[in-house]
């Protein structure tokens, strides 16, 4: 080897890999599409990092509710799981988070502790359209609720209150809802609604 | 003749015994596959219903005495459920029976990335490299679910080439680093997303499993489907010998690999070039050059004067 590549190739060596920070300032598609992930997820950025794509949480899923993204919401999030939770909501039955190879889903118990730990969104309920807000008795989604008495609180009519510091977002309220379309919804963390509408 | 005579039949046909034993195990991975996919349903159906409820609401024969079979199975290792929950993956990460499985690419992607290797998963990288520092591309003739389509795409190759003029285009072999490096590069850039593109068996993997458990006609097929071209157009088994960046690291991991072909020097003939010409992943038998050689079995099925074995490589 020639002493001028010996030169250039350990400077590449060297600079580059100092560079990786700058790849998060980095415009970047998935910043701005939020998606419900399974139980135990790290933060969206750090999510991304982690996982692999092996699909070994959907598999194990006795519920079926983790499905694995195709083309269609960009590159970054390929081969990705999410939960849509209208249709299948997760149970917090917490297996996907005990068979993750990577560590993308922290590893957590299916006890009431745990599922205070899971940290996957809030539900928001749209008060124009709830039926119980309009006189007429409903309370579906508080009896979805697994978190009841502390995600959820009713008031009169079997009105829903969540108390979002202990929301986890599971999406159980979102696919009870008989409402069409649906009056509570869930959203992925980091989206926050009270910012948006300030 | 005598001395052809005298050896086993294991000996004499230990070629086509190999080729033979290589498509059943590729066809077993593939079948796993799809069985695990299948099951992400029978696991929903299993914890929604109870057993006698879940027969009547299988509709259709096969599908009923297939739901009792694997319950009957499963139950002999335990609960159903919680034994079917120790299966699942693709073939680029995979538990079986609770047992993991890493693929070396998908570790050098994760550190490239994330920057950390959980115990877990590099736990299960001891199988992959154990396998091929012994056998050296084991993966790719026995158990790479790609590699069976691409094998099926040489055979109509072999068969197309007695009608038309099929070139045969050769590149340096260092194109895999390439792969390997842009792909690793891409992963840092975007994602891990990258690998169903270049990963001929990742794609497969993901082909199956939006088939069958979401129902859904995935992209991936086109990766697939892309490889399998550049098989039939450039040249025999183009994928695994040029493109590939598992079977190059694979390689290079086994080049010193226990176990290869030997071949008998003293029956060799000078001027037979067959073997290196039928090698699918461009091995030299003839010259002892085997940094690549899968163990498929091609060579020896070829050779006039049965000179070559496989086995514990001599010296």
């Amino acid at each position: 080897m020639k002493r001028r590549h010996f030169i250039t190739t350990f400077l590449a060596g060297a600079i580059l890999p100092a560079l990786t920070p700058l790849l998060e300032k980095l415009p970047n598609y998935a910043k701005f599409k939020k998606f419900l992930r399974p139980p135990g997820a790290k933060k969206e950025q750090a999510f991304l990092k982690a996982c692999i794509g092996c699909g070994q949480c959907a598999n194990v899923c006795p519920n079926k509710c983790i499905s694995m993204h195709g083309f269609e919401d960009g590159f970054e999030n390929l081969a990705t799981p999410y939960i849509v939770a209208r249709s299948k909501a997760c149970t917090l039955c917490m297996a996907c988070t005990q068979v993750c190879p990577t560590d993308a889903l922290a590893k957590l118990d299916p006890t009431e502790a745990g599922m205070l730990a899971v940290n996957m969104g809030t539900a928001y309920v749209t008060e124009d359209i709830c039926y119980s807000f309009h006189g007429r008795t409903c309370g579906a989604c508080y009896r979805a609720c697994p978190l009841q008495g502390k995600a959820m609180t009713i008031g009169l009519f079997e009105k829903p209150y969540v108390h979002p510091e202990f929301c986890v977002g599971c999406g159980l309220c979102e696919q009870a809802c008989i409402h069409m379309p649906q009056a509570i919804r869930v959203l992925p963390r980091g989206f926050n609604i009270v910012e948006q509408s300030v | 003749m005598n001395e052809l005579k005298s050896t086993s039949f294991f000996k004499r046909h230990q070629g086509r015994i190999l080729l033979v034993v290589s498509v059943i195990t590729r066809a077993t991975v593939l079948s796993l596959l799809c069985l695990f996919a299948i099951w992400t349903e029978y696991l929903n159906l299993k914890v929604a219903y109870n057993h006698p409820r879940l027969v009547e609401l299988s509709s259709g024969k096969m599908m009923r005495l297939f739901y009792e079979y694997s319950d009957r199975f499963f139950s002999m290792f335990g609960d159903p459920i919680e034994v079917m929950q120790t299966n699942g993956g693709m073939t680029w990460s995979i538990r079986i029976m609770g047992v993991p499985f890493t693929d070396p690419i998908a570790a050098l992607s994760l550190v490239v990335k994330n920057h950390e290797l959980p115990l877990g998963f590099m736990l299960g990288l001891i199988i992959p490299l154990g396998i091929a520092l012994v056998f050296g591309r084991l993966f790719c003739s026995y158990i790479c679910p790609a590699s069976l389509v691409f094998f099926t795409i040489s055979r109509l190759r072999r068969l197309l080439k007695r009608f038309f003029y099929l070139p045969e285009f050769n590149i340096n072999r260092g194109f895999a680093w390439g792969m390997l490096t842009g792909g690793l590069l891409i992963a840092l850039l975007y994602g891990h997303g990258v690998w169903t593109l270049l990963l001929p068996y990742f794609a497969i993997g993901q082909t199956i499993f939006h088939g069958i458990a979401f129902g859904a006609l995935s992209a991936s097929l086109g990766t697939v489907v892309i490889f399998a071209m550049i098989d039939l157009l450039l040249g025999h088994q183009f994928t695994c010998r040029y493109i590939c960046p598992t079977g190059r690291l694979l390689g290079v991991i086994g080049r010193k690999s226990l176990v290869s072909v030997n071949r008998n020097a003293s029956q060799c003939l000078d001027q037979c070039q067959m073997c290196n010409q039928i090698c699918p992943l461009q091995a030299m038998p003839k010259q002892d050059h085997l940094m690549d050689c899968s163990l498929c079995g091609e060579c020896l099925t070829i050779c006039p004067t049965n000179c070559l074995t496989i086995g514990l490589k001599r010296k």
